[in-house]
């Protein structure tokens, strides 16, 4: 037995000719909060659909909390608890008889799930709303409801499936409340699949994900340090022209629109000096530590690779992160 | 194993079905439409032709119907939770799957079992149950017809992946079952090929054992029960069982389940 709560090995999927997850290795400890990140179609769900058993995977194999998923599903579902992308709830039952219904289902006793029940709506929010109707809550208390619904039978790993998507900056703040409260209290082994990558700066560690493979893994922290120490943006009136005369100096530049982005490793101060040298052809300065979104674009999108960039096309969602 | 996952299942059916009063209500009054107007209309007919009684004879009939009724719409509310993704909630569930299918069976018999009791109490305020009625044989028949209807509809539920499906499902095996199980007229009444269509069915059988508990050893009805009570009820064991495990096989398929676990992911286009 290992410490691991997750161990995949070689997991794959197919789906005829398209392959969903390519081999993916993965070590997970307990108590570790990870994250799995990646565009849209990257093959995060799929991998967690195989990792709750949901799915059988192609090829390869995996256990969680030491039961593999191919010889031992039950003994998998019993360990996981897993919030999907969407809502699995009964919108005509209350929020109380949702909660109830997972729990029973996990065969959990009635007095034990009324004690639950109250400590999850509470740690939720949702202490008012016990005996609403799911259909009548707002799409923020839903996806809260749903996340104590995959709580109520004390997994070891929680999977979370893009949870916060759909939802607005304050839902999406409250949701990231209750679940570092969540930590604090119960020490539960968290996957968070996301393509807000901001939320993902909180993970202990995160791994990349496209195209089926995991491209990149690491904590948060190191893999933003190895994009220097700062990334300018600078919006030009005439991009292409500012462009060259900045590569020469500060080695790659990329380009979105009109706007330009690299990488600074020295003394900020170097970039604002260039408001003054180039006067009228840069509308708008900025300098701005890395994150981990220049992190995914220089591993996923193999953009701005000597510079922070800016998004590209296709990366519309990486974008609303910044906003 | 344990019995809560079929406690859930089945106290969620219930709530819900306590809270669709409208529902209920609709499912009273189909078979009291029949066996007033259909049976108050072929009576009439029939009796001149000397024939009497027939809407005696149809009470174990409308019976039947109620719980092919409850029992099908129960199974079927599969397909409607694949759509509101409590589908996921329940094949997450530690729990072999085969366990979820006989948790639905189970459930639709009790929807069926209600709605069946419900209408028998309205049958004998409206008198057409009296103490002649043998009730041990009675509950026996009320069960056998709702399990077997509840193991049919969970099979034919699994096949059926959406619920534009659902108004086909109604008329191509709900009303096909009803009319040809001997509820409307007896069996050995009917010509070759659907009487040879009313054995394969198993509400015939649930019907027969119910026309034996309300029919039997009265005097001056339009007809009686047809079949052994053995063989009924071994019948409506062998449907149940078959049905049962086309159910457990077709939900236990990936691919039964697949591409409603994540309609999303899959229809997303991939960033170039």
């Amino acid at each position: 037995m290992t410490t691991a709560a997750i161990v995949a090995a070689g997991l794959t999927k197919r789906y005829g000719d398209t392959v969903a997850v390519d081999s993916l290795d993965l070590s997970i400890a307990r108590g570790e909060f990870y994250g799995l990140l990646g565009p849209n179609g990257a093959g995060k769900t799929t991998a967690v659909h195989m990792l709750s058993t949901l799915i059988r995977p192609t090829s390869g194999e995996a256990s969680i909390a030491g039961h593999s998923v191919l010889e031992a599903p039950v003994r998998v579902r019993g360990a996981v608890g897993v919030v999907f992308q969407e809502p699995a709830l009964d919108m005509t039952l209350s929020a109380a008889e949702n909660l109830r219904f997972a729990g029973l289902l996990n065969d959990m006793r009635a007095s034990l799930i009324r004690t639950r029940t109250s400590q999850l709506l509470e740690l939720f929010g949702l202490a008012e709303a016990r005996d609403r109707r799911a259909g009548s809550l707002s799409g923020g208390m839903r996806r809260a409801l749903d996340i104590a619904r995959g709580l109520m039978h004390e997994p070891e790993v929680l999977f979370l499936d893009e949870p916060t998507i759909g939802l607005d900056v304050g839902n999406r703040r409250a949701i990231w409340r209750h679940l570092a409260a969540l930590r604090a209290q119960m020490g539960i082994t968290i996957v968070l699949t996301t393509h807000y990558l901001e939320e993902a700066e909180s993970c202990d560690r995160v791994g990349f994900i496209d195209h089926g493979c995991l491209v990149r893994e690491g904590i948060p922290a190191r893999l933003v340090a190895e994009m220097g120490e700062y990334v300018v943006e600078i919006e030009a009136s005439q991009p292409q022209l500012l462009a060259q005369a900045l590569e020469a100096r500060f080695g790659g530049v990329a380009i979105e629109g009109n706007l330009l982005a690299f990488r600074l490793d020295d003394d900020p101060a170097r970039a604002a000096r260039l408001q003054a040298e180039f006067g009228a052809q840069v509308r708008a300065l900025r300098w701005r530590r890395p994150n981990l979104n220049d992190v995914f674009l220089h591993v996923v999108r193999g953009e701005g690779v000597r510079g922070g960039a800016a998004p590209r096309n296709g990366a519309r969602a990486i974008d609303e992160a910044h906003a | 194993m344990t019995w809560r996952p079929f406690h859930a299942v089945v106290e969620r059916e219930m709530l819900k079905l306590a809270r669709q009063r409208g529902r209920l209500v609709a499912q009273m009054i189909r078979p009291l439409i029949w066996l007033f107007v259909i049976g108050g209309g072929l009576g009439a007919v029939m009796s001149r032709q000397g024939m009497a009684n027939y809407q005696a004879f149809l009470v174990p009939g409308v019976l039947g119907m109620t719980m092919l009724f409850g029992a099908m719409l129960g199974a079927f509310s599969t397909v409607y939770d694949k759509e509101s993704g409590v589908m996921r909630l329940l094949v997450i569930a530690p729990v072999p799957h085969a366990w979820v299918v006989a948790a639905k069976i189970v459930s639709a018999t009790a929807l069926a079992l209600v709605q069946g009791l419900m209408l028998l109490v309205v049958l004998a305020v409206l008198g057409y149950v009296d103490s002649q009625v043998s009730f041990a044989l009675l509950a026996a028949g009320m069960l056998a017809t709702s399990v077997a209807c509840a193991a049919t509809g969970m099979a034919v539920a699994t096949f059926s992946g959406t619920l534009e499906n659902y108004a086909v499902m109604m008329n191509v095996v709900i009303f096909p079952l009803f009319f040809i199980s001997g509820a409307l007229y007896p069996v050995e009444m009917l010509p070759q090929v659907l009487a040879v269509a009313a054995l394969a069915n198993p509400l015939t059988y649930g019907v027969d054992i119910m026309k034996h508990a309300m029919l039997d050893g009265r005097a001056g009805t339009f007809a009686g029960a047809e079949l052994g009570l053995w063989r009924d009820f071994v019948a409506v064991a062998f449907f149940t069982a078959l049905a049962a495990v086309i159910a457990c096989v077709r939900f236990t398929r990936a691919a039964a389940c697949e591409p409603l676990i994540h309609p999303q992911s899959r229809s997303r286009p991939r960033p170039a």
